[in-house]
């Protein structure tokens, strides 16, 4: 049986591969991947399965699910020319497995939809730039709609982690798997509420410290409560990315994390969480 | 539903790199082919940020006109026109 050996919250900021590229290891970024990545490397996963929302390239208002699964048996990006520029990847992930965790989603109630023939954005490919820089290791991407109203509920989030834990847990082969989760709480891109002479901003920085909190102290409860749609929206148009980090922590018993800390310049945070 | 049509054009200086260049060379002829109502096409040639923004478009989206350098648009103007929005009023 698989089983579930880490979970993370990682950041997607376009250009920080080129940041760190940039300015060596020794930058603030470069150093908080590192805190993550060493703890996935010690985790030892053969998969990740990633909780990432869409910035309208894999998916656009002609067709825009809620939940989605990629089943496929590898698919491709960078798609959107992150900023400093980002090499395009063909990456491995795991149609039979894909396919389990959407006909178990199903079952359970979760209408998750079917994409098979995709790229994926930054959003995906930055967290496996950092965490598997040769971009082998086999990916399942699990999309949430959190940029676009309506959003689903953090509740609903957190529930359909609960059920990807169930189905990973329930497949047949001795797969170790990390789970990431991956997005900001507080960011608005090219929006009102950026910084002038940018694009974009972070307009609620106590929210971060607070959602920060909640996760420092395992209140995952209150978290969701407070996480309703009108808070993360007034925290900028991406403050809903933080239903992936809520529907990662669905996935594992002990919410008690191992690291954690903000990158408030940014409005994310870096966190590891040890597996079931 | 045109707001669908300004939304698709901002993508698609993303993915279409010779829309992307005709967009800087000669904008009127790159968005002739839209279908877009004459309000939205004044709007977008004028590059009115604020207006686009009052019409309902994603600003993510809108972002990509600044981040391509197109329409004469800076990160400065680019803000500065937002926050002639009502939209932006009524959210503050």
């Amino acid at each position: 049986m698989a089983q579930i050996v880490g979970a993370f919250a990682a950041p997607h900021t376009p250009f920080f591969p080129w940041r760190v590229e940039t300015e060596g290891s020794d930058c603030q970024t470069a150093r908080l991947f590192a805190e993550i990545k060493k703890r996935f490397d010690a985790a030892r996963p053969d998969l990740v399965v990633i909780f990432d929302t869409d910035h309208l390239n894999t998916f656009f208002f002609d067709n825009l699910p809620i939940f989605a699964v990629g089943v496929t048996d590898h698919f491709t990006g960078p798609n959107d020319e992150p900023r400093g520029g980002m090499k395009v990847h063909t990456i491995p992930s795991h149609a039979g497995l894909a396919a389990h965790i959407r006909r178990q989603g199903v079952d359970a109630g979760f209408d998750l939809a079917l994409v098979q023939d995709f790229s994926v954005d930054h959003s995906v490919a930055v967290p496996l730039y950092f965490l598997t820089p040769d971009f082998r290791m086999p990916t399942i991407p699990i999309f949430i709609s959190g940029h676009v109203p309506p959003l689903p509920s953090a509740r609903r989030c957190f529930e359909l982690g609960r059920q990807v834990r169930l189905s990973i847990e329930s497949w047949k082969e001795p797969l170790r798997v990390a789970i990431v989760g991956t997005g900001s709480f507080s960011l608005e891109v090219w929006g009102p509420k950026i910084k002038r002479g940018t694009s974009d901003g972070v307009p609620a920085p106590e929210w971060v410290t607070q959602v920060c909190r909640y996760l420092e102290n395992d209140q995952i409860d209150a978290l969701i409560e407070a996480a309703t749609e009108k808070r993360m929206l007034a925290a900028g148009s991406a403050g809903g990315e933080l239903l992936n980090v809520i529907a990662m922590l669905g996935t594992i018993d002990n919410k008690v994390p191992e690291f954690i800390a903000p990158e408030m310049a940014h409005g994310h945070a870096y966190g590891a969480w040890k597996g079931n | 539903m045109s707001v669908y049509a300004l939304n698709y054009l901002f993508r698609e200086t993303l993915r279409d790199h010779a829309f992307r260049a005709q967009m800087k060379s000669d904008p009127a002829a790159a968005v002739a082919k839209y279908n877009l109502t004459e309000d939205e096409r004044s709007a977008l040639l004028s590059a009115d940020i604020g207006r686009l923004y009052d019409m309902g478009v994603n600003a993510f989206l809108m972002g990509y006109l600044c981040r391509f350098e197109l329409l004469g648009l800076t990160p400065e103007i680019y803000y500065d026109r937002i926050h002639t929005s009502k939209r932006t009023a009524a959210s503050k």
